[in-house]
């Protein structure tokens, strides 16, 4: 179910700029990369307004925006897990048509043994499965937001210990 | 904070001549919180184990008295002078003690003894199965091993009154009439009901943790210091858990730490990229007619795991567990000693490495004499033999 979610910026950002996304504070494991990333897309002017679902968190840039969550919610290492991605409505002719999600360990130049599958839920609604981070340590997620005409990459970094 | 003290006297810290503080040797042994919390990750002992859920068989001790029969049973080998036991041998924790495995012929790879294998994902050095039952099914039709077929294994066991019997019972059809393959996969899967049923017990390293955990300074006392320095290495400088962590000492999967994986003139043990080949195609894995659970979750490993370039020269993160009884080591039995291994960490070549560019876990730890003696001496700790290793 969707609801409508307040601020978590003072509401002078929101009003101020009417194309900035509407949220509410996410479930816990919203870090604070994201929260970061999410103020600089509450000034940002390309995206629409987005209710954020309950149990989501947010992740933007100036040029996307997603709500995201994990299934389960708390990653662990050597744990498949899933991923629930919704794309920000868009303008007509800039709808994100799929989501690709990855993720790479930079300290050891490698990333997953297995390639997720993503199936689409509805417009804008992404579920992805086959996810699994093996290794403990810092880990880069990017969700590459695919539209008609670019390619947008979000990040979130995670530190998992064993 | 810090966490307490774990043995008597004082911390004395000398220069070593190179400049660098190195611990005396009667110095109290601190962890960190990041220290300790991937030290109380490695447990407790023994996890809850579930059944295979793929495997009808698993669990039942009808399955498991059939499976602990046919461990033996040299029918499954083409020239009946060849069984399970033969490379694992319950007299050796499982294993053989060989560097490569004699079946039929010496084989390419050393026999992983057989331990707590509900915790795995994958089966053997490249996981070319995804289940118990796949893995225990390879050895009896691959040629150097027992070299039998489905169709002979059927012909010899089906005379046998009392197997059939136990096969009607556990399956519910006649071992005589089954399709071959049928019947030899069931025959697998009560080798797998017996395997699964092969624990490791409490060892040293686990009365520390939990005594860690409880914060009970007498009980981690009783832990030897030498173990304690090791085990700081193991979670700390060594990088050991990035690998080996959890429970069972192992994250399931594979890496490339600089074995070399040349068997022989222009022959190259590919490891787990062919692993990954063997198991996609394998009308064994989960993903085909013999899962008796074939909705479950079970096989969303088989379904999403991808062969990549780096996957060559990769072979299993084994457990730790009981690791002082089941040398030698590696997947070609190449390291006699775990001082070997230690050894082998602390001086590894890069260049054999075969992983792509980009900063690698690997990387030589250049260990002191006595820091490979204290991570040998707290890797014996992981037996549940208080005198293996010794």
């Amino acid at each position: 179910m969707r609801v409508p979610t307040p601020p978590l910026f003072p509401p002078r950002h929101i009003e101020n700029k009417p194309a900035a996304c509407r949220w509410r504070k996410s479930a816990r494991h919203a870090a604070y990369l994201s929260a970061a990333v999410a103020f600089a897309a509450l000034s940002a002017t390309t995206a629409t307004a987005c209710l954020i679902p309950e149990g989501f968190a947010r992740l933007a840039s100036p040029e996307a925006e997603i709500a995201y969550r994990w299934q389960p919610e708390r990653l662990k290492v050597g744990q498949f897990f899933e991923a629930e991605v919704i794309a920000c409505p868009a303008p007509a002719g800039r709808e994100v048509r799929e989501v690709v999600l990855d993720a790479q360990m930079p300290a050891h130049g490698h990333g997953m043994n297995y390639r997720p599958t993503v199936t689409a839920l509805g417009p804008g609604r992404f579920r992805i499965t086959g996810l699994m981070l093996h290794m403990a340590g810092r880990w880069r997620l990017t969700f590459d937001l695919v539209r008609d005409d670019a390619r947008t990459r979000l990040v979130r970094e995670v530190e998992l210990r064993p | 904070m810090k966490v307490a003290a774990l043995a008597g006297g004082l911390a004395v810290v000398a220069a070593t001549a190179s400049g660098l503080a190195e611990v005396s040797p009667r110095a109290a042994v601190t962890f960190s919180e990041e220290e300790r919390g991937a030290i109380l990750a490695h447990g407790p002992w023994p996890p809850p184990i579930s059944i295979d859920a793929s495997n009808r068989a698993s669990g039942r001790p009808d399955a498991i008295a059939l499976g602990r029969r046919l461990f033996s049973d040299t029918r499954l080998s083409l020239d009946g002078t060849r069984a399970c036991t033969t490379c694992h041998d319950p007299a050796r924790r499982f294993a053989d003690g060989r560097d490569r495995s004699i079946g039929l012929a010496k084989t390419d790879r050393n026999a992983i003894a057989l331990a707590n294998l509900r915790l795995n994902r994958w089966f053997g050095w490249a996981g070319a199965a995804d289940s118990l039952w796949a893995q225990s099914l390879r050895p009896v039709i691959d040629p150097k091993e027992l070299g039998a077929s489905a169709e002979l294994v059927q012909r010899r066991l089906a005379t046998d009154t009392s197997m059939a019997a136990a096969y009607a019972g556990i399956f519910g059809t006649e071992f005589a009439l089954e399709p071959a393959d049928r019947a030899l996969v069931n025959i697998a899967k009560a080798l797998a009901a017996f395997q699964e049923t092969i624990t490791t017990g409490r060892t040293a390293f686990d009365e520390f943790r939990d005594a860690l955990e409880r914060g009970d300074r007498e009980g981690m006392d009783r832990y030897p210091l030498e173990a304690q320095r090791g085990l700081k290495i193991f979670v700390g400088k060594g990088r050991c858990t990035a690998c080996h962590f959890g429970p069972n000492f192992s994250n399931g999967e594979f890496d490339d730490v600089g074995v070399p994986f040349f068997i022989g003139p222009g022959r190259v043990d590919q490891g787990r990229h062919a692993g990954i080949a063997a198991v996609r195609t394998s009308p064994f894995n989960l993903l085909g007619a013999f899962n008796d659970d074939p909705a479950g979750p079970a096989s969303a490993q088989t379904r999403h795991v991808e062969q990549q370039h780096r996957n060559w020269g990769e072979f299993r993160v084994p457990s730790l567990r009981n690791v002082a009884n089941t040398g030698p080591y590696m997947h070609n039995g190449s390291l006699a000693t775990l001082e070997d291994v230690v050894r082998h960490y602390s001086e590894v070549d890069i260049e054999r490495l075969h992983g792509d560019d980009g900063a690698r876990l690997i990387q030589p730890l250049h260990l002191s004499a006595r820091e490979a003696a204290d991570l040998a001496r707290f890797l014996k700790t992981l037996s549940d033999d208080p005198h293996a290793g010794k």
